[in-house]
């Protein structure tokens, strides 16, 4: 099912958790909604399974105008951070609920009860309480539960951010895994980026209450459309350097000159946000150099070297080729690939190159 | 393994001083429980086994049961026993229901429910006994408010306090009153301890409120239910001092003996005093107070999850 999404706007008496968002989702899709703690992505979830109503806008379910419809008219499956398993109810009675409640007859609630419970792997467990399973296998439970009334649309919100690491990754391959067999359209929740990054089809990234950009993962890393999407996506975290234009070249705080070819027609004493990288950085390299910097620190990780290199007032993440042998207090010279650097405007965010 | 709980045992060796500590503040607490509450109750015991034991002079004719075989002849103490039943056996279930249902009332975030939570409760703060004196005011026949109201619905006026057969309902609608605040303080904290996000899972399945209501509420209550139900059956089986304000005593033509109005009846009432008959009725309602409470206990365990 298609989800349309027209200048919602959500305020609570004081702030506005959801300003003026539109997307379209497609059918079929696995979207992360990604963004820091507190930017609205809850109550943005809740519009659309419609334990809240909006304060502006609409909500298009294909071409259903649900904006105002109760919850249960909705076709929604939600799966909540703690999962809200009924502790007084076993695994079985757990997934048969929303079905008791519509009223399908009490054998085939158990069949389709059981048949979600062998594709989320729980089917060994159907008479255990929720209180006598690990939290991945609540988690399962709890995905089930959603979609055994099969639902046109998927809603989880943090659904893996009770698990630890390990499991936490294994969880959103499952996640995955069990999305493309149904063919739900499916939202979840997340701040973490990396699995946001992993798992979806497309990203919706939000900054208070604010969607910054709507794209498709690898497109948000390359792309991003402003500095704040640059910093949230990428580990180790972008090179985040600030300064003024001067004669087509960026000369950052601190006096370090660079001289991006792409940046060069940019207005003089124009102040912007380079941002770079670490991969996209290359030291001593074949090509012309842009700019000079002191190596401060190095680590040896392997094949490569992570190397602290001070640019101006900023020190920089780069990765060199270890048999270069580079050490502490050297001045290297560095040039800049064109995929992974990023010119923003330092007033707006914007991106400029 | 083994291993293992040899480090346990091996642990630093305590010393006298740190194993008799933890006694020393035990002790003031001890005192107080060995003096006020174990002494007295084995007391009642062995005084209910004294056969014509006097209080005063702390003399008896011999040890045996005596008195038991007279309490469990004595047709008062049948009649005490069946009131006793009987009116638990009203008041637990109509006090329960009326609780958990004015407690989920009480838990909507409704406007003015301060002001119903304050009358609600209002009975806790207030001395029973001189509630107690207004209720036999509400209940008189001619002034009484109750019979007013029921003469609203075209009901002729019931005499009851002055005609024995209704003492026991009167002092039924006293006890229901009485127990409604300490029960639904109690089912409210149970409520307010459920996790909303129960309700809200369930609503977006599309349950309705009775449904929502009957299973998850209750079933998610039900651990408080059973307590309160056993600390409301205890206090209901001895049930007494309501007597007094009501009915100045156990009611018309003594039709109100309750198990621990008998108690008192042969320790103060009857001349001369039956001291040992009394403490073989109250061993006898402990035993009973006991039984239910393990068999409440029992049901609790079958339907815990
Ligand atoms: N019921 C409410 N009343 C008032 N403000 C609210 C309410 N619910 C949320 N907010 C506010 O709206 C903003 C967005 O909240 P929301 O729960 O959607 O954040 P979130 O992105 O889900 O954060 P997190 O990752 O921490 O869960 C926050 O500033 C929050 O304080
Ligand atoms: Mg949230």
């Amino acid at each position: 099912m298609k989800v349309k999404i027209e200048n919602l706007v959500k305020r609570f008496s004081d702030n506005t958790a959801v300003d003026n968002f539109s997307c379209e989702i497609e059918s079929g899709e696995l979207i992360a909604l990604l963004g820091p703690s507190g930017c609205g992505k809850s109550t943005m979830l809740n519009m659309l399974s419609g334990i809240l109503m909006p304060t502006e806008g609409k909500i298009y379910f294909d071409d259903d105008d649900v904006t105002y419809l109760a919850p249960e008219k909705r076709g929604v499956g939600l799966v909540f951070q703690n999962y809200a398993l009924y502790p007084h109810m076993t695994v079985l009675e757990n997934i048969c609920f929303p079905l008791e409640i519509q009223k399908v007859p009490k054998e085939e609630r158990i069949a389709r009860a059981k048949k979600m419970a062998e594709l989320v792997h729980v089917e060994t467990m159907l008479d255990r309480r929720p209180g006598q399973l690990s939290g991945g296998q609540q988690q399962r439970v709890a995905i089930a539960r959603a979609l055994v009334k099969t639902p046109r649309l998927l809603l989880l919100d943090e659904p893996l951010s009770n698990l630890d690491a390990r499991l936490r990754i294994e969880m959103r391959e499952e996640i995955r895994r069990i999305q493309q067999e149904t063919g739900v359209t499916t939202i979840f929740v997340t701040h973490d980026q990396e699995e946001a990054m992993s798992i979806s089809d497309h990203i919706v990234l939000m900054k208070k209450a604010v969607l910054q950009q709507y794209a498709a993962p690898q497109e948000l890393y390359d792309e991003p459309m402003n500095s704040f999407v640059a910093d949230f996506l990428g580990n180790p975290p972008i090179n985040k350097t600030f300064g003024v234009m001067n004669r087509g070249k960026i000369v950052l705080d601190g006096g370090c000159e660079v001289a991006y070819p792409k940046a060069v027609d940019l207005d003089d004493g124009h102040r912007v946000i380079l941002s770079m990288r670490a991969e996209a950085i290359v030291v001593e390299g074949p090509s012309e150099a842009m700019a000079e910097g002191v190596i401060e620190q190095t680590y040896v990780m392997g094949k490569e070297v992570l190397a602290f290199v001070k640019l101006g007032d900023f020190s920089v993440r780069a990765y060199i080729p270890a048999e270069l042998q580079l050490t502490k207090g050297q001045t290297v010279k560095l040039s800049l690939k064109n995929k992974g650097v990023f010119v923003f405007d330092e007033e707006t965010g914007e991106r400029l190159k | 393994m083994t291993k293992v709980a040899k480090v346990h045992e091996d642990g630093p060796k305590r010393t006298l001083k740190q194993m008799i500590e933890p006694y020393i503040y035990l002790l003031p607490f001890a005192f107080g429980i060995i003096v006020f509450t174990l002494y007295p109750i084995v007391n009642v015991v062995l005084m209910s086994f004294k056969n014509n034991y006097d209080f005063m002079s702390r003399s008896f004719s011999g040890w045996g049961l005596e008195n038991y075989i007279y309490v469990l002849n004595d047709s008062y103490f049948h009649q005490a026993l069946a009131n006793t039943f009987k009116y638990v056996f009203i008041i637990i279930p109509i006090s329960m229901c009326l609780s958990i249902l004015l407690a989920n009332l009480l838990n909507q975030k409704i406007k003015g429910s301060a002001i119903f939570q304050t009358a609600f409760f209002l009975p806790m703060v207030t001395s029973t006994t001189a509630v107690g004196l207004t209720w036999r005011f509400m209940f008189n026949n001619n002034s009484g408010i109750i019979n007013a109201m029921l003469g609203l619905f075209g009901i002729e006026p019931i005499n009851w306090l002055q005609i024995a057969g209704n003492n026991f309902y009167a002092l039924c609608i006293y006890g229901i009153w009485a127990i409604l605040p300490f029960t639904i303080i109690l089912l409210l904290s149970g409520l307010q301890n459920i996790d909303p996000l129960y309700y809200t899972a369930a609503k977006v399945d599309g349950a309705s409120s009775t449904k929502i209501f009957f299973k998850i509420t209750i079933p998610l209550l039900a651990p408080t239910i059973f307590l309160v139900m056993c600390i409301n059956t205890i206090s209901t089986f001895k049930v007494f001092n309501d007597l007094f304000p009501l009915f100045s005593g156990p009611g018309v033509a003594n039709n109100l003996f309750t198990a621990v109005y008998y108690i008192y009846y042969q320790f103060r009432v009857t001349r001369p005093p039956r001291y040992g008959r009394a403490a073989a009725a109250a061993v006898i309602l402990f035993l009973i107070i006991f039984v239910m409470t393990m068999i409440q206990k029992w049901v609790e365990k079958k339907t815990k999850y």
